[in-house]
C-alpha cells in the first residue's frame, strides 16, 4: 500500500508540488532518526547480554574488557560471553526480518516462521540428519534447509487444502491452523529422534526447545554467511515487496515479476530461518511481534520495516535471554520460552484487531 | 469463513430420537472400543522386560504368581493400563463436549491451549510452588485460566471457532513456555520427565494416580451423560432447542465446566497428551454416523486411542520407549491436518 504521509512534516510543509506519493521529508527525517535509537538500543541490549549472568559484570568494565582485554578474571568473563551475544544479535534480526519477510510475500499479518511450521521444520530436518549423517553435517544451517523449505511447502498445501492458489490463497488463520499441525508432527518427529539417541542429543536438550545457551563459539561462524546473505537479499527486496502488497497485477504494471519476488523472497527467508535455527533451535513469536510493533510506526513501507526489524529483533531476542538468565535462578529459562510470552499476546492481538479473515 | 460444520442434524425433525439402528451403532461402537482398549490392555500386562503369559497373569490377577510377577503386574502395568484407559475416558468425553458446545472438532481442548493450561498448573503446583494446593488442583486452576483466557481473548466467546483456535495457539504456547520456566527452576535434566511434563506420558503411574482420574470420570461421566440429550438439542440451533425448553446458555456452560474438569483430571495424572480429545470423538463420531454428541462412544474411543498409543510408543522402536505423547502428538497433527484439507475441499466444492 503506498504511504500516504501523515500529518508529521505536511503541517508546514513547502513543498505542495510533491507527489502525493513522496513522503514529506519530517516523517523520513523522524524515521531515520528512530533508526538511530533503534541502533542504540541494540547497543544497550548487547552490552546487558554480557553483563549479565551468574557473575555480574559492570556494564563499563565490559566496554573496557571488550576495547582492551587485559586478561584479567572479567574479561575472561566477557569474552567466554560474547559468542552468545553474536549469536543472539544474529538469530534476532534473521527470525524478525524472516517474519516481516513471510508476512510480505504472502500478505499475511500473522506470518511468522515458528506460527508456520518453517522453525519446526528447520529443526526436524537437523535433529534427523544429526541422527543419520552425525554432527558434522547434521549440525549445520545447511540441513536445516531442506525441512525448512519442506515444511514451509507442506503448510501452504495444508492450508489451501491442495487447491490452487488462484483462489485466494488460504486465509492467515487456516496457515496458522495448518502450522500448528505441522508442527505437532514435527514435534514428535525430533523427540522420537532425540531420545532414541540420548548420547548425542543431550547436548543439544536446551536447543531444542530454543536456546542460546551452550552454543559453541563456531556456529557463529557457521551462521553468519546466512544470515548475512539472507539480510542482503531481504533488504534488496523491499521496494518489490512494496509492490507486491499492492496485488499482483499492480506489481506487474510497475515492471516487476511478482513470481521471480516470491522466489527470492523466499530464499531469503529460508536462509534466515535456517541459520537462526541452526544456531538456537525453533524460537517463536519474534517474527510476528517484531514486525508488528515496528508496522506500528514505520507503515507497511519495507524500506523502512525491514532495516528496523534487523535492529529491533535482536533488541527482543538478547532482552528475552538476559530475562531468561535472571529469573529462572539458578536454572536458565530458553530463550524460547520468554519470547513466547512476550510474543504470544500478539497473535491474540493481531487476530481481534478483526483484520484477519479466516 | 464458515466454521466447519459438524453434522447437520437429520432434515426430519430434530425431536425425534435417534433410530434403533444408529443407537445400536452407538453401543456397538462403544463396546468395540472397549474390546480394542482390553486387548491393548493385556497386551500392556502381558508384555515387556518380564514377558508373561496370559495365563500366568490371570493367576497374578486372582492373587497368586512370585512376587517380581505380582510386583511387576499389579504395581506397575496394572495402573498404568488404567491411568490410560481412564483419562483416555475423560479427554474423548471432554473432547466430544467442547466440540459439541462449539460446533466445530477443531474447539477441543488440546487445540485451543486447555491442556497445555493444565500443565502448566500442575508443574506450578508440582515444581514451582510445591505444596501450595495439591497437582491436581493445580491442573484444574490452569485449565481454568486457559479457557478464561481463550474465551476473553477471542473477544467473541466461543461463536468464532477459528478465531478461538488461533487465540488458543497463543495461549497454549505462553503455557508451555511457563511448564518450560517450571521445569528451568527445578532443574530438571531428565529428558523423559521433561518430555513427559512437555508432551504427556504415563510412565510410572501408580495406584493414587488411577483413584484421581477414576474418582473424576466416576463423578462427572454420569453428568456429562446427562447433558448428552441437551447439548445434541443445542447444537441444533438456539431458537429450537429454547423452544424445547432447554436454556442453551447453561447447556453450554455445564458442558465446557464440566469439559475443563475432566481435562484437568486427565492432564493430571498424564500430563498434556496431544490431539486425544481431538481425535476421540471425530472417529468415534464417523464410526457411529449418529447425530448429537455421542459422548460415551468418545469416552470409549479415547480410552482405546490412549491405551493402544501407549502400547505403540513403548513397542515401536524396541529399547526405547517413547512417551505416549510423541505418538499421540504424531497421529493427531497429520489428523488435524486431514480435517483441514477436508473442510477446505468441501468449502470450495
Amino acid at each position: 500500500m503506498v504511504v500516504t504521509a501523515p500529518s508529521a512534516g505536511a503541517a508546514g510543509a513547502p513543498a505542495p508540488a510533491a507527489p502525493a506519493v513522496r513522503r514529506p521529508r519530517g516523517r523520513t527525517g523522524l524515521l531515520a532518526a528512530g533508526l538511530l535509537v533503534a541502533g542504540a538500543a541494540l547497543v544497550l541490549a548487547a552490552g546487558l547480554s554480557i553483563a549479565v549472568g551468574a557473575r555480574g559484570v559492570p556494564l563499563a568494565a565490559v566496554w573496557t574488557a571488550l576495547v582492551a582485554p587485559d586478561g584479567s578474571f572479567e574479561a575472561t568473563v566477557v569474552a567466554s560471553r560474547v559468542p552468545r551475544t553474536l549469536l543472539g544479535l544474529l538469530v534476532g534480526a534473521a527470525l524478525a526480518v524472516s517474519g516481516a519477510l513471510i508476512q510480505g510475500l504472502t500478505r499475511n499479518p500473522l506470518g511468522d516462521p515458528g506460527l508456520l511450521g518453517v522453525n519446526a521444520g528447520a529443526a526436524a530436518s537437523i535433529v534427523v540428519l544429526t541422527a543419520v549423517a552425525g554432527a558434522g553435517v547434521g549440525r549445520t544451517p545447511w540441513a536445516a534447509v531442506p525441512g525448512a523449505l519442506l515444511a514451509a511447502v507442506v503448510v501452504q498445501l495444508v492450508g489451501s487444502g491442495g487447491a490452487r492458489a488462484g483462489r485466494g490463497g488460504a486465509g492467515p488463520v487456516r496457515l496458522v491452523l495448518a502450522g500448528a499441525a505441522v508442527s505437532a508432527v514435527l514435534g514428535a518427529v525430533i523427540q522420537a529422534v532425540s531420545l532414541a539417541d540420548p548420547t548425542v542429543f543431550d547436548a543439544y536438550r536446551a536447543w531444542v526447545l530454543g536456546s542460546l545457551a551452550g552454543r559453541d563459539p563456531a556456529v557463529v561462524g557457521q551462521v553468519l554467511p546466512f544470515v548475512a546473505a539472507g539480510l542482503v537479499l531481504a533488504l534488496a527486496l523491499a521496494r518489490p515487496l512494496d509492490a507486491l502488497a499492492l496485488g499482483d497485477e499492480a506489481a506487474t504494471a510497475l515492471g516487476l515479476r511478482p513470481g521471480t519476488t516470491r522466489v527470492l523472497g523466499l530464499v531469503a527467508a529460508t536462509l534466515l530461518v535456517a541459520g537462526a535455527v541452526a544456531a538456537a533451535g525453533p524460537i517463536g513469536f519474534v517474527g510476528l511481534a517484531v514486525p508488528h510493533v515496528v508496522r506500528g510506526f514505520t507503515g507497511p513501507d519495507h524500506r523502512w520495516l525491514l532495516p528496523y526489524c534487523a535492529l529491533l529483533g535482536p533488541v527482543l531476542v538478547l532482552a528475552a535471554d538476559v530475562v531468561g538468565r535472571v529469573v529462572a535462578r539458578p536454572g536458565e529459562l530458553v530463550v524460547g520460552a520468554v519470547t513466547a510470552f512476550v510474543g504470544a499476546p500478539f497473535l491474540v492481538a493481531a487476530v481481534r484487531r478483526g483484520r484477519v479473515a479466516a | 469463513m464458515s466454521a466447519l460444520a459438524t453434522r447437520p442434524a437429520p432434515a426430519d425433525g430434530p425431536v425425534r430420537r435417534p433410530g434403533h439402528a444408529t443407537r445400536r451403532r452407538s453401543v456397538a461402537v462403544g463396546v468395540g472400543a472397549l474390546l480394542v482398549a482390553t486387548a491393548a490392555g493385556l497386551a500392556a500386562l502381558t508384555l515387556g522386560r518380564l514377558g508373561l503369559a496370559l495365563p500366568e497373569v490371570a493367576q497374578v490377577l486372582g492373587g497368586g504368581g512370585t512376587r517380581i510377577q505380582r510386583f511387576v503386574v499389579l504395581s506397575d502395568r496394572l495402573p498404568r493400563v488404567a491411568v490410560g484407559a481412564l483419562a483416555g475416558l475423560a479427554l474423548g468425553v471432554a473432547g466430544a463436549l467442547l466440540q459439541s458446545v462449539t460446533r466445530n472438532p477443531l474447539g477441543s481442548p488440546d487445540v485451543i491451549g486447555l491442556g497445555s493450561g493444565a500443565a502448566a498448573g500442575a508443574a506450578a503446583a508440582g515444581l514451582v510452588w510445591p505444596g501450595a494446593v495439591p497437582v491436581p488442583v493445580g491442573a484444574l486452576i490452569g485449565a481454568g485460566i486457559a479457557i478464561t483466557a481463550v474465551f476473553l481473548g477471542s473477544g467473541r466467546g466461543f461463536a468464532s471457532p477459528f478465531r478461538m483456535v488461533v487465540v488458543g495457539i497463543a495461549v497454549g504456547a505462553m503455557a508451555l513456555a511457563f511448564v518450560e520456566t517450571a521445569l528451568a527452576r527445578a532443574t530438571r535434566e531428565d529428558a523423559l520427565e521433561v518430555a513427559a511434563w512437555i508432551y504427556g506420558s504415563l510412565a510410572a503411574r501408580g495406584w493414587d494416580d488411577v483413584l484421581l482420574v477414576g474418582a473424576a470420570v466416576v463423578l462427572l461421566l454420569p453428568a456429562a451423560l446427562a447433558l448428552s440429550r441437551p447439548l445434541g438439542l443445542v447444537e441444533m440451533g438456539d431458537e429450537s432447542a429454547t423452544a424445547l425448553g432447554v436454556p442453551p446458555a447453561h447447556v453450554r456452560t455445564a458442558g465446557v465446566v464440566l469439559a475443563v474438569l475432566l481435562t484437568a483430571a486427565a492432564v493430571a495424572v498424564c500430563g498434556p497428551v496431544a490431539f486425544v480429545a481431538l481425535t476421540a470423538p471425530q472417529v468415534a463420531r464417523r464410526l457411529t454416523r449418529a447425530a448429537g454428541p455421542g459422548l460415551a462412544a468418545a469416552g470409549c474411543t479415547g480410552a482405546a486411542l490412549l491405551v493402544v498409543a501407549d502400547q505403540v510408543a513403548q513397542r515401536a522402536v524396541p529399547g526405547t520407549p517413547y512417551p505416549v505423547g510423541v505418538v499421540t502428538g504424531a497421529l493427531g497433527g497429520a489428523y488435524l491436518a486431514y480435517l483441514l484439507v477436508r473442510e477446505w475441499r468441501r468449502a470450495s466444492a
